[in-house]
């Protein structure tokens, strides 16, 4: 934390860029486990995560912009046609930009990298740079991913925290301030702030990302659509024949009636719950077959677009408790993993889910093996509660590992403590600014 | 929305789905455990018949029954039965994941409930017995032949008070209940909720029917639903007293900010600035159009968050909000019990010395889906200490005091006041979750 003040203070006279806010990067990592060393991962995973920010192995919070960390084992299991799978291991990280130099202080915080990644097929040789290239060599690609307010790093959320905190305790230690109209209380405030070292630079603007990244995201705002009407004579031709198909698979389609076993629900349960974010990981295999592949692939596309370019902001489509979340494809494109950190307990997120984004959610899941029967890929589907609850739990993995930098904030404290910071410079008019506080 | 009239199948639900039995003025609780279940079989099918149903309004007394899942499986529900139950229900009140999610740390821990926790006193069957006055629900009781031969063995009779329709802290309570549509009562579209939201058996607010258990293939949740019991224990003393030194010499001004009421009921949204007590039965009001900052009725206030109304995200004001809260609404069932501390017509007020009698709320809930309606309430709306975008405020009147912090914050212009050091104000002393099976089940429960 002091670090993380100097830095910022440090900018303020000094060189511009600093103060740029990094974009966040999501970065996974998956390799298979040796049957052999199964036992020995999950003690070494139940360790870490006794203690994820400081565990000895790889102390989390001790990396530099992090958001959100987390391990997970998925158990050997069989694919669709019977083939087996071995354990896997996954690693995924919520970073701030730069990731080069991120990844490289990651890697090399804690011994423990070479003694987790000596539990992989493959991994052979010993030091860090054995596993910069084991990992490196390991790291899949998203399919989709989701970041609550796209360019809000780590540091900002503390240092929003921090200063709305003092101003909660200067409030509370001013009575006087109540006798004041609205205007000269914000100016009270705003000057509490110039004169307090550390939140000073709270006065700035947040500044956005680095430009060349800006231009990079508004080349892809406008080059997806830009291909999508050029090969629109074709799309027109392709959809409709794209929606028969879709009902036939639909027609074809068998929804799993499964129940989650009470000894899996414990394993969930045990680690839900402890402060107001929770994790949640669950994996399934794509229905067999190109056309469930490639429409899942499609939808997850438009998901990624939609998340980059219109959901980047606070607000998944009316959902307002989700900080980060990812689809990844994985086992040859047989699997897919959805990973996310969510605010309140697992019956409010699923509920969000059906009361706000059922349909979102048909698109991509329904291309999942055993998802309630959907109509038209958006109806139906995860608006049975029961089957759509029993089988995300079913489908729930447990989060051995999960490590987050501001474990006591959800979404919308984040939401606010920023709207507080960008008040002090005015805008927002200040009886309405107050009532933040 | 309209509501197609439904039949319910009023004489297989059992009377208090439908009614708190108000002039039934008597109540009291008998928690049993079944010592021989073939006896306890046999028990079951004497009292089915006697168990009142739903189909008139009671006169002079009342027999209701629930049993928890020990219970069931005590009766002889096999293990594939027991699995059609809901996990929650299977699991009961007391693990430990889910005493974080309620609150139920520190002083309400279940390893010191007095009964249904996980420090023994398991019960396997509620029954619940109501008359007119006290001497009436002494021959009921007489009446009920719980004798060895019963095969049940009794843990504790909880006894409940009459307080007038006033709770232990003074005030008036009750006053907002879901109305079940298919009844015939009128209600505010906002209070009318879908029969399958309190009944199994029938379609609720998602337009689908419940999940129900069964016994070898057969349904046997119809008509039956889910009852949750927690005993809560009140520390009158200490919440007024805290109201006189907090209140800047408005005690009863600042009780009402933590309730979202004043003492006689009349709510802050109507009345924000002194009690109205033409008010104190109103209940047709909403939030978001007065009210979007919690100026007049705090975000953190009790029945602000146990039933928010049209106040919520994503779209506050609206009917798609009111929507989303009809999917968490509960059927509340309760009796105080215990002496009042005061005897003052106006209830009490400070300062009030501690008597140390143990006084409280039988809280009794009916719903037909534990984790969306009561847990979620529980959990999401009054334990949280981020409800609605909040920071450190558990509910100010019932909530957990767990983490330290915790803070009541009261919204004013043009800064908000915010009270810290809450001490926890309600305990929760015993719970636990039971099947309100309709009559016939019961006759089948009864069956070898």
């Amino acid at each position: 934390m002091g670090a993380v003040r100097r830095d910022l203070t440090g900018a303020r006279s000094g060189d511009r860029r600093h103060r740029e806010l990094p974009h966040q990067v999501g970065v996974t990592f998956v390799a298979a486990v040796r049957a052999d060393r199964l036992d020995s991962l999950r003690a070494l995973l139940a360790e870490m995560g006794g203690d994820p920010a400081g565990n000895a192995h790889i102390p989390f919070g001790r990396v530099g912009g992090i958001h959100y960390a987390r391990f997970f084992l998925l158990e050997p299991t069989a694919d669709l046609a019977g083939n087996a799978i071995p354990g896997e291991l996954f690693f995924m990280v919520d970073f701030d930009s730069p990731i080069p130099a991120r990844l490289d202080n990651l890697l090399t915080a804690g011994a423990g990298w070479e003694e987790i990644l000596g539990h992989c097929e493959g991994f052979a040789g010993t030091g860090v740079d054995a596993c910069k290239k084991f990992f490196r060599e390991h790291t899949v690609r998203d399919a989709a991913y989701y970041v609550n307010t796209v360019g809000l790093s780590v540091d900002q959320v503390r240092l929003e925290s921090s200063l709305r905190e003092a101003l909660e305790q200067l409030v509370d230690g001013s009575p006087e301030l109540q006798s004041l109209d609205p205007a000269a209380i914000r100016a009270k405030l705003v000057d509490f702030v110039r004169g307090t070292p550390a939140l000073e630079v709270s006065l700035e603007a947040a500044q956005p990302p680095e430009p060349a990244w800006q231009l990079r995201e508004l080349g892809h705002l406008l080059l997806v659509p830009v291909v999508g009407l050029i090969l629109l004579p074709l799309l027109l031709v392709a959809i409709p024949l794209w929606l028969v198909a879709l009902r036939l698979h639909e027609r074809a389609d068998v929804e799993s009636a499964e129940k989650p076993q009470p000894a899996h629900l414990g394993d969930l349960e045990a680690i839900e719950d402890f402060g107001p974010v929770n994790q949640f990981t669950a994996v399934g295999f794509i229905k067999p077959g190109w056309f469930r592949t490639m429409t899942a692939r499609t939808v997850l596309f438009l998901v990624n677009f939609g998340a980059r370019h219109i959901f980047n902001h606070a607000n998944l489509a009316g959902v307002k408790t989700i900080h980060f979340a990812r689809w990844t494809f994985f086992d040859g494109g047989r699997r897919v993993v959805f990973a996310s950190n969510y605010d309140g307990a697992l019956e409010s997120y699923m509920d969000d889910f059906i009361d706000k984004v059922a349909w979102g959610l048909n698109a991509v899941f329904s291309n999942g093996v055993g998802w309630p029967a959907t109509r038209w890929l958006l109806w139906g589907g995860a608006r049975h509660e029961t089957a759509f609850k029993n089988f995300l739990r079913v489908h729930q993995a447990p989060t051995q590992v999960w490590y987050s930098a501001y474990p006591t904030l959800t979404a919308l404290n984040i939401a606010n403590n920023s709207a507080i910071r960008a008040g002090l410079r005015g805008g927002e008019d200040e009886r309405s600014w107050l009532s933040r506080l | 929305m309209a509501i197609a009239t439904v039949n319910l199948e009023v004489a297989d639900i059992q009377g208090l789905v439908v009614s708190g039995y108000r002039r039934l003025a008597a109540a009291d609780y008998v928690l049993l455990r079944i010592a021989d279940p073939d006896r306890a079989r046999r028990w079951l099918g004497k009292i089915a018949p006697r168990v009142t149903n739903a189909s008139a309004p009671v006169t002079t007394t009342g027999v209701n029954l629930a049993l928890t899942a020990t219970g069931l499986e005590r009766l002889g529900l096999d293990q594939e039965a027991m699995s059609t139950f809901p996990a929650e229900f299977v699991e009961g009140m007391a693990t430990s994941h889910r005493s974080r999610m309620l609150g139920d740390v520190g002083d309400s821990a279940p390893t010191s409930w007095r009964w249904g926790g996980d420090g023994g006193h398991a019960v396997d069957v509620l029954l619940m017995l109501f008359a007119v006055d006290a001497a009436t629900l002494g021959q009921l009781r007489a009446d009920q032949p719980l004798d060895s031969a019963s095969g049940l063995e009794e843990i504790a009779t909880l006894h409940s008070t009459d307080l007038g329709g006033r709770e232990q802290f003074g005030f008036n309570d009750g006053i907002s209940q879901p109305t079940i549509a298919g009844l015939g009562r009128p209600a505010p579209d906002r209070d009318l909720i879908q029969p399958g939201e309190f009944v199994l058996g029938y379609t609720n607010e998602y337009g689908l029917l419940p999940p129900s258990p069964s016994v070898r293939g057969r349904d046997i949740g119809r008509n039956g639903t889910y009852l949750v019991f927690r005993q809560m224990r009140q520390d009158v003393a200490a919440f007024w007293n805290f109201a006189a030194a907090s209140g800047d010499g408005e005690p009863e001004k600042l009780v009402a900010k933590m309730v979202g009421r004043w003492t006689s009921g009349a709510p802050l949204v109507m009345a924000p600035d002194a009690d109205q007590p033409n008010l104190s039965s109103f209940n047709d009001f909403a939030y978001h159009a007065l009210d979007s900052d919690g100026v007049r009725c705090p975000i953190a206030s009790h029945v602000r968050r146990t039933n928010p109304r049209d106040s919520l995200d994503p779209a506050p004001g609206s009917d798609r909000s009111v929507a989303l809260v009809k999917r968490h609404r509960l059927l509340r069932r309760g009796r105080e019990y215990g002496p009042p501390i005061s005897s003052a017509p106006g209830g009490p007020r400070p300062p009030l010395a501690d008597d140390g009698q143990d006084r409280g709320l039988h809280f009794i809930c009916l719903n037909a889906n534990l984790v969306r309606q009561f847990e979620f309430v529980q959990a999401t709306w009054v334990a949280s200490p981020k409800f609605a975008g909040l920071y450190d405020d558990a509910d100010p009147l019932i909530g957990a005091r767990d983490a330290a912090g915790a803070t009541f914050d009261v919204p004013a212009t043009p800064l908000r006041h915010r009270l810290h050091n809450l001490p926890r104000f309600a305990t929760v002393v015993g719970g636990a979750y039971f099947f309100l099976p309709g009559i016939d089940a019961i006759r089948r429960l009864a069956a070898p």
